[in-house]
């Protein structure tokens, strides 16, 4: 990755949502609360007990996709735990926060056209199988996945699993998303504008991207730093 | 999804310059969505593509040691492989590629490239959105959670029949899956919402 356009432990925390402002999410999923007031990066990295390094790894991750990433294998000091833990975190954020509320805002949106019921109960099925799906992924990484590299960490047998495998199969989960979003937009009946269906429509864009940056931090960042360790293990 | 859509490609050289070009030049470029990876060396190459194999990859003979793209295609032998041209290279070096981008390349001869590279096995895209009565039928049958055997038995079908149907309504209204038909199904009124509760759940 090149070294130009990194932010580093000494610039101020602010200046970096001010630059790229999705990263608030990237803050929320460490637990770091707003208010940074002057403070450098390496100073509300201390003060919250975040690893910085790895914190730094994932701003310059998700900054640097917007012009094409260069995949870099000797990625930083990258912590494990933290990455793991900012990972669950993510998962939590889509699970518990943003899939629900999209739903709710979906169901007052297709509500507000009581004619068509029939259509609005078949997208909130479609929704909910699709939210089993995601919930099903990302349980699958917090149960399995984890549990492998933790047990990678500690020095346990870990049989012949390896991180390969999961790369090699991890799927993109926002594909049958998209396919919502196509959906409505080709063959919705819509009569009149209904602005609050547009609105979960950017919603739904934005959570799309949304996950498919955080499957690629996965691929990328993620993977990688377990394949190293196995490497190192393996020696 | 379309299978044009989110093609991976891996950049391979040590130009930031001529890579970050590629990359734009790559989203500029209609009817293909691009998922970019780039990689300045080849030892990061090597140890990328055990992790995600991607569909092309754009390389600089240049970055390469002798018979590494062989190599590479016998570990990897559906990955096709396209160098990139900066200054003049002896062609006997480039024998092994699926094909070739020269940096002088205009938008145009890189569109044919890339159609040349990627729609080997898929044939015209149906213009015709219009689905037939039998498929309307079909529609029926798999958003109630019919099986390919169930249908092919209840309309005197094979299973294969079946089959050709389905991937025909698929390529036609670019949904994939039961969930998406089914609410195809209702607002084009071809089942009731009782019909699809039991069957796609």
């Amino acid at each position: 990755m090149n070294s130009i356009n990194r932010y580093k432990p000494t610039d101020k925390m602010s200046n970096i949502i001010f630059r790229n402002y999705s990263l608030i999410s990237v803050m929320s999923r460490f637990g770091l609360p707003l208010g940074f007031g002057e403070k450098t990066v390496k100073e509300i990295c201390e003060q919250q007990d975040v690893d910085c390094n790895t914190f730094l790894a994932v701003v310059n991750f998700m900054e640097e996709e917007q012009y094409g990433y260069e995949y870099d294998a000797e990625n930083d000091q990258i912590s494990l735990p933290a990455l793991m833990e900012y990972l669950k975190q993510a998962h939590s954020y889509f699970l518990d926060f943003n899939l629900p509320s999209i739903r709710k805002k979906l169901k007052d949106a297709l509500e507000l056209e009581p004619g068509k019921n029939d259509v609005t109960q078949s997208i909130l099925i479609f929704y909910d199988k699709y939210e089993n799906e995601v919930y099903k992924h990302m349980e699958y990484e917090n149960r399995f996945v984890f549990e492998y590299v933790e047990n990678l960490i500690s020095g346990k047998d870990t049989g012949s699993y390896r991180i390969k495998n999961f790369a090699q199969k991890h799927n993109h989960i926002e594909q049958n998303l998209t396919e919502l979003k196509n959906i409505i937009i080709k063959y919705y009946p819509q009569e009149k504008c209904n602005n609050l269906l547009n609105a979960t429509l950017f919603d739904i864009f934005h959570c799309e991207s949304d996950l498919n940056l955080h499957c690629k931090l996965e691929d990328e960042l993620f993977t990688p730093a377990v394949a190293e360790l196995e490497k190192k293990l393996c020696k | 999804m379309k299978n044009n859509d989110n093609i991976k490609v891996v950049i391979a050289d040590n130009s930031a310059i001529i890579r970050a070009g590629i990359t734009t030049v790559l989203k500029r470029l209609p009817n293909y969505t691009f998922s970019t990876n780039e990689i300045s060396n080849l030892e990061t190459l090597q140890m990328f593509l055990r992790l995600h194999t991607p569909e092309i990859l754009l390389i600089n003979p240049l970055i390469l040691s002798n018979n590494t793209i062989s190599a590479i295609k016998k570990e990897f032998p559906k990955i096709k492989t396209v160098a990139i041209l900066s200054s003049f290279i002896d062609s006997k070096t480039l024998t092994d590629f699926d094909d070739t981008i020269s940096i002088f390349d205009e938008t145009d001869s890189i569109i044919t490239k890339m159609d040349g590279l990627l729609t080997k096995n898929e044939e015209e895209s149906t213009d015709t959105e219009q689905l037939s009565y039998r498929e309307k039928e079909i529609i029926a049958c798999i958003v109630k959670g019919m099986t390919n055997k169930a249908i092919a038995d209840k309309l005197s079908i094979s299973i294969h029949t079946v089959i050709t149907h389905r991937r025909n309504i698929t390529k036609k209204l670019q949904i994939h899956s039961a969930a998406g038909l089914a609410i195809y199904a209702i607002v084009n009124k071809i089942v009731e919402i009782q019909d699809i509760k039991g069957g796609i759940n």
